[in-house]
């Protein structure tokens, strides 16, 4: 067995350290060591998109990565969303257009679409359903994820 | 898993027979194999790592058996191999004729694979094994060569 | 009372906020102090004899506490239950062979457990596994059903001498009248193919033993957690109170999170009792291919007799059922298959026989639909060919045949999964497919816009079929409903939840009998402790059977609470309106006093109160219904083919169903839309691949391919209301509805798209490859 390695991640805006082995993947860092349980891990082989956190910004599949890999980096999940105690506009279009029913995969697809939404302000159906392509939902049948995205654009005046 | 094929060698069929025989020359012909020993007559047990895609470096233990051995012509070559990410198992029918002054090699092997290598990894199987094969023919050419030339030794 | 009504109207979900900012808790966010993690050995081989298993060198490794193996087990080691006994049609014949906690002689099918590590972390317990010598002596694998019930094949259970896992015939009239009297007989081979349920959540189980208390406590994510806990506090020896079994939000049911007793169910609490710390067992993906059961593979050699208007006078349908290493679940499956055949037709006489086999697969048991889809399937494939024969049209020939709404309640006079007799509560069939039809365009279609499109190099095909799903079957639930001191109300059945909104759904129709907001009811499912009978979320029952008894437990609550409120307003019963949490004087709104404080009332901490006076304001009710009710609807799709890739692209998809009063129309079309996704995906991306020796080749969803966002189109929802008379809401279950008839309307569809080619489509799922296959078999046919 390896040594620990220490490393330093800035997740949600909050220095997290910890000294783990060079295995770990990413997200039973951030499920085990950081208590953040919010990013899920649907099939540790990067293709459910459950576990999607965002890196530096960009959406990265934790499940693929090691938490080494991450040190001195930002990571944002999904318990970062929220403000106060208000949803994030994204979160609350998806209560009321009923885009989540278990909510297992919800908080990799939020993760998704919020890098997307950011550099896509006013995407055509087809551009959200491609952007989706890689979250896969067992519940919903995604329509109401594109419904919701719509009502985010639509309410932030397409911007 | 079917894999078949013709190998032509420069030596005459006895000298090909002999180091087909060979655990030395066998462990060189199966790419990834770390050590292959006599534990009977014609029965060899070693341990073999290979890489299937995701799967890598998965460590087989591996028995093989040689029987049926007709020299110079022909013999049945027994393979079992187990490890953490699956198992595989087949038999090989390798046949010699004279080619001119050389060897024709006919080999004729069924292989099933199971386990974690099969369930993730059966799109590269095929790539796999035939990349194996070739660099795996390609030493044994080389061991073969050396034989005829009294060059290197026998195991 | 003038409050609105919250049944019917699309509220916004009482657990969403928590599900969507992380807060919800699922199985594998249990953390707990000195937890320790299990892993499964699990065999590479799908039958062989266990000569040998040796965990010494594992034992020995840094951070293991334990591995277990079948012979550690010692008197814990037994089969699992059988879960569902066969109902008594007469002449069944029933072999039963459940699953066991730990191979002990020989394993079964890929996958199945050898021995379980448990140690400081996952990481570690997998690393343990590679140290456990296994000696496997490899058996032929039973993998193809026709020769699995040969003479010479291999057995599976030595000890039953046959690989025949149950034979079943049920008969209605006479077939072979029917068949002598045909004016037409269509008769086919069909083949319904194995699929995963695969949820977003893989299974996991945590347990912890608190030794001073005296109490296990188990997370699990079933979707039936009162017979999980009933079962488990049995073999564990302990009371029945001494065990909780919590299943918080689970990460999709569909099925196979209702079948227990898996063998981790019964292996965790069992370990974490012995070593004294809480074990923590989840599955992971690859796992799950094997773990967790699946369903559909099914042989069928069907005939349909009818006049030459297209009225069926009979069916005769043989079938072979796959049922996995193992028996568990009985035959609900195949028998749900036998039942929905019928549909919403009148079928005056009917054969249906079904021989149930084992082989060396992961066991079958429900999934999405459980058998029902392949009863649609043949029969709506049938009514096409015969259509076709006849020139009649596939709307046309389902009209004819729709049990008349009249004619309700009708019973078919055979034997339901349930053991009732299947009888059809109600239904309105005609005016579903006609809405449908006319949504999808087909006289339009049929007419001019299929032909333009095939004009332009187009495909296009259309695809309309019927179905009837059995819902609400018993035998019961219950639901406590509680006025607390604050106000709120607090609800507690014993169904858990898996994403179908039960959380709201159940808070509006208490809401509506207490006059207060759903938001002001706090649903709990799920946890044995809050409510300790009921039997679990499956068949599609959740909202009218336990919703119901949601119903009837406010319903009593609201009469104490008026009876309490005509006393202390000193008015009388009739002349008292509830709203907003108040009962007021009708014409007298200062004379009021509010569920809050009536409940405070209720529960006095000194003086006398009348004998036979129950304290608070709270009442448990349960509700078992007659029998399960009949929902139905029609699908409709138009795809586009192309005929050089058989890629298929699927243009509109319309539903219009009938599951009696909508509680909450937009959970019910998600039902729906996430019901056609699970269709599509068993029809076109889905396929389960073994080899011969009983490998499963694509146990990856890099290969077991799960529709994406690209794949489904939003389908075009219609909801009738047709109300059931068997429960007080009128309501009929919905959650299965959207993936019955899935399979029958892409083979529709897509043969319509391909007509000319001479293609019939005969088996589920389809892909490219198989389509070109089809078609090139189809074209060679006919150059002969």
């Amino acid at each position: 067995m390896s040594e620990p390695i220490r490393i330093a991640v800035t997740i949600n805006g909050q220095r997290v350290r910890g000294a783990v082995e060079p295995r770990l993947l990413l997200s039973d860092f951030l499920r085990e060591d950081a208590g953040l349980t919010g990013t899920h891990v649907g099939c540790e082989h990067g293709v459910c998109g459950a576990c999607t956190v965002l890196l530096d910004g960009e959406a990265v599949r934790s499940c693929l990565l090691f938490a080494v890999q991450v040190d001195g980096h930002c990571v944002e999940t999904v318990e970062g969303l929220a403000s106060g105690g208000a949803l994030h506009p994204l979160q609350a279009a998806f209560r009321d257009a009923h885009a989540l029913q278990c909510g297992f995969c919800t908080p990799g697809v939020l993760l998704t679409l919020i890098p997307f939404l950011r550099d896509n302000p006013d995407p055509a159906e087809a551009d959200i359903r491609e952007a989706l392509s890689g979250n896969l939902c067992r519940c919903t049948g995604y329509a109401n994820m594109i419904d919701a995205v719509r009502r985010v654009v639509r309410s932030e005046g397409g911007s | 898993m079917i894999v078949e094929g013709v190998y032509v060698f420069t030596a005459p069929p006895a000298v090909v027979f002999e180091a087909l025989l060979d655990p030395g020359v066998i462990a060189k012909s199966m790419p990834g194999t770390k050590e292959l020993v006599a534990v009977g007559p014609h029965e060899y047990r070693g341990k073999m790592m290979v890489g299937v895609g995701p799967v890598t470096a998965a460590e087989f233990d591996l028995r093989i058996v040689l029987t049926e051995l007709t020299p110079p012509v022909s013999f049945l070559m027994s393979v079992d191999g187990t490890g953490r990410f699956g198992f595989t198992k087949g038999q090989a029918r390798v046949s010699l004729e004279p080619d001119g002054t050389g060897t024709r090699m006919n080999y004729n092997a069924d292989l099933q694979v199971g386990g974690k290598i099969a369930a993730v990894g059966q799109r590269l199987l095929d790539v796999v094994s035939r990349a194996m094969l070739r660099s795996g023919l390609e030493a044994l050419g080389k061991e073969v060569e050396d034989r005829l030339r009294g060059v290197g030794g026998k195991a | 009372m003038t409050a609105p009504a919250w049944v019917g109207r699309s509220v916004p979900r009482n657990e969403d906020a928590r599900l969507l900012t992380g807060r919800a808790l699922f199985v594998d966010d249990v953390q707990l102090p000195g937890m320790l993690h299990a892993a499964f050995l699990r065999s590479d081989h799908a039958h062989a004899r266990l000569v040998r298993i040796d965990a010494a060198a594992a034992r020995a490794r840094a951070g293991v506490r334990a591995v277990y193996t079948a012979e550690d087990l010692g008197d814990y080691w037994q089969r699992a239950p059988l879960l569902v006994p066969p109902p008594p049609v007469p002449g069944l014949v029933f072999n039963e062979a459940t699953q066991v906690p730990l191979a002990r002689t020989k394993v079964r099918h890929c996958g199945e457990p050898l021995a379980m590590v448990v140690a400081e972390s996952r990481y570690l317990a997998e690393d343990a596994l590679a140290d456990i010598t296994v000696e496997l002596e490899a058996l032929p694998a039973v993998t193809d059903l026709d020769a699995a019930l040969g003479a010479d094949a291999p057995l599976i259970h030595e000890e039953l001498g046959t690989n025949l896992a149950a034979h079943c015939i049920q008969r209605k009239g006479d077939w072979a009248a029917a068949r002598a009297w045909a004016d037409l007989l269509i008769a086919r081979k069909f083949r319904y193919d194995r699929g995963a349920s695969a949820a977003i959540e893989n299974r996991g189980v945590v347990a912890q033993w608190d030794r001073r208390a005296e109490e296990l406590t188990i997370w699990d994510t079933t979707q039936a957690p009162i017979p999980i806990r009933n079962g488990l506090a049995a073999m564990l020896g302990l009371r029945e109170s001494q065990v909780r079994v919590v299943a918080p939000f689970i990460g999709g049911g569909f099925g196979p999170k209702i079948m227990m007793f898996y063998p981790d169910e019964l292996l965790i609490p069992w370990a974490a009792m012995r070593l004294g710390r809480p074990v923590k067992w989840i599955e992971d993906r690859q796992e799950n291919f094997y773990a967790t059961t699946q369903e559909r593979l099914q042989l069928h050699d069907a005939e349909l007799a009818v006049t030459r208007d297209g009225k069926i006078l009979g069916v005769r349908d043989t079938f072979l059922h796959d049922t996995g290493a193992y028996d568990p679940y009985g035959l609900t499956i195949p028998i749900n298959t036998q039942c929905t055949l019928l549909g919403p037709y009148e079928v005056p006489n009917y054969e249906s026989e079904f021989t149930v086999v084992f082989t060396n697969r992961p066991i079958v048991t429900p999934v999405r639909g459980a058998g029902r889809q392949h009863g649609v399937f043949v029969m709506e494939r049938l009514l096409d060919f015969a259509a076709r024969e006849l020139g009649i049209d596939v709307v046309e020939i389902r009209r004819r045949n729709y049990i008349p709404p009249d004619k309700f309640p009708y019973d078919h006079g055979i034997l339901f999964q349930d053991s009732a007799p299947l009888t059809y509560d109600s239904g309105n069939y005609e005016p579903v497919l006609r809405e449908a039809a006319d949504r999808i365009g087909f006289t339009e279609f049929r007419r001019t816009g299929q032909a333009t499109a095939r004009a332009d190099g187009k495909r296009l095909g259309l695809g309309i079929v019927s179905y009837i799903e059995g819902t609400g079957i018993g035998p019961y639930e219950g639901a406590r409903v509680t006025v607390e001191p604050s106000g709120s109300i607090r609800v507690a059945t014993g169904v858990g939840t898996q994403g179908q909104g039960h959380f709201t759904t159940f808070a509006q129709i208490v809401a509506d009998a207490l006059g207060v907001h759903p938001e002001q009811v706090d649903v709990s499912t799920g946890d044995t402790r809050s409510f300790g009978w009921g039997t679990g979320t499956f068949a599609s029952r959740g909202i009218v059977v336990a919703g119901t008894a949601c119903h009837e437990a406010a319903l009593l609550v609201r009469a104490k609470a008026l009876k309490l409120a005509a006393e202390m307003l000193e008015a009388a019963e009739g002349d008292l309106q509830l709203a907003d949490g108040r009962i007021s004087v009708r014409g007298s709104p200062g004379d009021a006093v509010s569920l809050a404080q009536l409940a405070i009332t209720a529960n006095p901490l000194r003086g006398a109160v009348k004998p036979g006076t129950e304290p608070g304001l709270e009442a448990t009710a349960y509700f078992g219904p007659a029998r399960g009710n009949a929902a139905n609807g029609v699908h409709a799709m138009i795809v586009e083919v192309d005929p050089d890739t058989m890629m298929v692209k699927i243009l509109r998809y319309v539903v219009v169903h009938d599951a009696g009063k909508v509680i909450h129309p937009v959970i019910v079309e998600g039902q729906i839309q996430g019901g056609v996704a699970h269709g599509i995906g068993n029809c076109f991306y889905e396929q389960l691949v073994w080899d011969d020796n009983g490998q499963l080749l694509n146990a990856s969803l890099m290969d077991y391919l799960l529709p994406t966002a690209l794949d489904v189109p939003t389908v075009e929802i219609t909801h009738r209301e047709t109300p059931s008379p068997l429960n007080p809401l009128g309501v009929k279950g919905v959650g299965e509805a959207g993936a019955i008839p899935t399979g029958a309307a892409f083979a529709q569809a897509v043969e319509d798209a391909l007509a000319g080619t001479g293609i019939e489509i005969l088996e589920i799922p389809l892909s490219p490859s198989r389509l070109f296959a089809l078609v090139q078999e189809a074209e060679r046919t006919h150059r002969r």
